[in-house]
């Protein structure tokens, strides 16, 4: 019976009242709630109707780029899709960075905009030539249009170009970046290849002193190059290319181009751009690196060390000075021994990955055969000989002055050999040919030493042309010249200088010394060190010496300038105290290997640096 | 009309697997500074020399770690990927003496591209 309590209900929504008004509350409670769900219902169905016009508006801005209806395209039942109009015109943005902004010569600036106008205007023409179903009046306009479109392009370009030569070496640059942005995602790739190839020729033929549009690419405000390579910059390479890989870190960077370009031989690394456009390699990181490859990845363990560091000296070599990393590394070329030298020393960066032999050398050096000793010192002419092509000369001559530097010094500390050396000095010119080219020697001051042995066969004519072996027969002046090598990796090699001290016999010696030390600490200078030079004899080297530095582009190198004032001074003294000389030489020596390692660890560290900056 | 170009950033860190003697990382990489842009399939800008993800081995290191194909490798363990020899990105990423290499990636995410296209589109 029901009394006042309420059962409630609430599953049916049902609360029994004794009231009588219970019936009423409850429709009205349905109702209300009813209402309120509709409304619900009826909102929900508004935004969905937005949601599937804003979908059907999107769908259809789709299908305008790209030329067909997707799926998503909500449809009635019975509707049918609507039909798309296929606009080409905002098929493209023109990106901004293409456009130069606030460029201070607005002439130029003026041309890129157009340039990158009409790229987008011709692109548009050739997709419209493409378009299926045309009918052959509209395909032939359109044809025409493509073509007009396509030398107002190129027009533009050149114009371009030209205009951006005028203004630098970065010029070719945007030039491309222009041109290729875009050409190349679609089908493009045969025009953008002509483009590019027509820009490189230009370049080529217009600037061959900055023909390398591509390594400048990605960093277009080139910083100043480091003071200290400027002046290795000039004759050798394009600057900007130096400026870039001096930005990059160095082992990093055009190296690998760089040395295929120095493979080739002949042609002067300025005329071609330093870094090859090799077809887009994919390789795979399963696969273990190889030393071929030059470079390898591995621990750091010396010889893969000595190897990273290879390519960054020989290209080191072609830009002539630049303080790579010194390793303590020497990269010799162990003809060593045994077989006596053959005139060519070919430079592979295999073979100048002679470490081993490297160390083998030195263990001879220790070793009791004097002739045998001057043979491997000969031998090291230094692989990089061959290295670079001879359009080294420049950098090359200034290696020389610092070698001359140093041989002076050393001239100083003279090597008064016993005749019976000469004969001996002999037998191993020979063999030793390949050692001195005339070639200027890319060698970093900071490997000096000097064999003061090999100074004293007067009867030993040591005219060493680049890769040649020259004996001039008449000469019978043992004066090691060395003439400058070829210039190679700077820091990796040694060079081996026959110095023309002749202590008793001539003072002549017109032919400049050039000594090449090698920065062979290991090497026991007393060894070498025997009597000094006579005033005279030093003179006279002194003399030739500057008349070679003259002919030479200077050297900016700091390291050269300090090498040099200590040569100087050393030189500068008469007959050597021999524990002094030994010991400025030793100085010397040390303060370049230091030089070489401090500037290692500087540019790893940098690395690490970044390194640690970088990290998350 | 402007179209909206995203890159998302990712960081992927791959332990490699000792194979034997090798170390391997179970994919392949692409471009350089040596290379011909051109022809790299999966850079928006063909002038991009970057390095780019080719290949990724189903199932290898890097595919676990959510490396993905196209990706365009920024950093390998702080070192600097824009700019390299095609060599030296191998090498930085093939280092004998490292188990394991953190990459930074960019990646193009379409989707989120067309999300925020739609959410901020005022159409009536």
């Amino acid at each position: 019976m029901e009394g006042n309590g309420e059962i409630s209900d609430t599953d049916s929504g049902i609360i029994l009242h004794s009231g009588s008004d219970s019936p009423t509350t409850h429709t009205k409670d349905v109702t209300t709630h009813t209402r309120a769900m509709k409304v619900k219902h009826q909102d929900l169905r508004d935004r969905l109707e937005i949601c599937i016009l804003e979908l059907k508006k999107l769908c259809i801005r789709e299908a305008e780029l790209t030329g067909r209806l997707s799926e998503d395209y909500p449809l009635l039942p019975g509707e049918k899709p609507p039909q798309i109009r296929r606009r080409i015109g905002a098929a493209f943005k023109l990106d901004e960075q293409n456009i130069p902004q606030g460029a201070e010569d607005s002439q130029l600036s003026l041309v890129d905009a157009e340039l990158a106008l009409q790229m987008k205007i011709y692109e548009a023409a050739r997709k419209l030539c493409e378009e299926e179903q045309l009918s052959k009046a509209v395909r032939r306009s359109r044809l025409q249009q493509c073509k007009r479109e396509e030398k107002k392009l190129k027009q533009l370009q050149e114009t371009s170009f030209q205009l951006r030569l005028e203004h630098g070496r970065s010029s070719p640059l945007p030039a491309f970046n222009i041109t290729q942005q875009d050409l190349g995602t679609s089908d493009d790739s045969s025009l953008s290849d002509s483009v590019v190839q027509d820009e490189e020729v230009t370049s080529q033929s217009s600037q061959p002193s900055s023909g390398l549009p591509y390594p400048v690419e990605t960093d277009p405000p080139q910083p100043a190059p480091a003071s200290s390579h400027s002046s290795v910059d000039g004759s050798y390479m394009s600057p900007s290319v130096a400026k870039q890989s001096l930005q990059l870190n160095l082992p990093q960077s055009p190296l690998t181009s760089l040395d295929s370009k120095l493979s080739s031989d002949s042609s002067p690394l300025y005329d071609l751009p330093p870094i090859q456009h090799s077809p887009w390699t994919e390789s795979s990181l399963d696969q273990p690196y190889q030393k071929s490859k030059k470079s390898r990845s591995s621990s750091k363990t010396s010889s893969p060390a000595k190897t990273e560091l290879l390519p960054p000296l020989e290209t080191c070599l072609a830009q002539a000075g630049l303080p790579v990393q010194l390793s303590h590394l020497r990269l010799s070329r162990t003809q060593s021994n045994s077989t006596p030298s053959t005139p060519e020393m070919r430079v592979h960066r295999q073979l100048s990955l002679r470490l081993s032999s490297e160390s083998s050398f030195d263990k001879d050096r220790g070793r009791t055969r004097g002739p045998r000793r001057r043979l491997t010192e000969y031998a090291i002419t230094l692989p990089q000989t061959p290295l670079p092509p001879v359009n080294l000369g420049h950098h090359a001559n200034s290696e020389d002055s610092n070698s001359e530097h140093s041989f002076t010094s050393y001239n100083s500390s003279p090597c008064q050999e016993s005749p019976g050396d000469l004969p001996k000095y002999q037998c191993a010119f020979p063999t030793s040919s390949p050692v001195s080219g005339y070639g200027p020697p890319a060698f970093s001051p900071s490997g000096f030493y000097h064999n003061p042995r090999h100074m004293s066969s007067p009867s030993i004519q040591n005219t060493y042309y680049n890769k040649e072996m020259v004996y001039p027969a008449d000469r019978d002046m043992s004066p090691s010249y060395y003439p400058q090598q070829a210039p190679c990796s700077p820091n990796r090699y040694e060079y081996w200088y026959k110095d023309t001290a002749v202590p008793h016999q001539r003072a002549q010696r017109p032919l400049p010394p050039d000594v090449r030390l090698t920065p062979s600490a290991q090497w026991d200078h007393p060894q070498y060190r025997s009597n000094c030079l006579p005033r005279q004899v030093v003179n006279e080297q002194l003399k030739s010496w500057h008349r070679r530095s003259q002919l030479k582009a200077p050297r900016s190198r700091s390291l050269d300038r300090q090498g040099a004032v200590r040569m100087k001074n050393t030189s500068a003294r008469e007959s050597p105290c021999y524990p002094n000389q030994k010991y400025h030489d030793q100085l010397i020596q040390r303060a370049a290997l230091q030089r070489a390692a401090e500037d290692v660890q500087g540019h790893w560290v940098a690395d690490d640096g970044t390194h640690y900056i970088s990290q998350v | 009309e402007t179209l909206v170009k995203l890159v998302s950033q990712q960081r992927i860190e791959i332990q490699k697997l000792r194979q034997g003697n090798n170390l391997i990382l179970g994919f392949s990489i692409g471009g350089g500074i040596d290379q011909d842009p051109g022809q790299n399939p999966f850079s928006e800008d063909k002038t991009d020399k970057g390095i780019y993800v080719t290949r990724i081995t189903p199932g290898g290191p890097a595919d676990v770690a959510g490396l993905m194909m196209g990706d365009k490798i920024m950093q390998v363990n702080g070192w600097d990927m824009t700019m390299v020899t095609h060599d030296k990105a191998r090498k930085r990423l093939t280092k004998k003496n490292e188990d394991v290499v953190r990459l930074l990636v960019t990646r193009k995410s379409l989707e989120e591209a067309v999300k925020q296209s739609m959410g901020g589109f005022p159409r009536p």
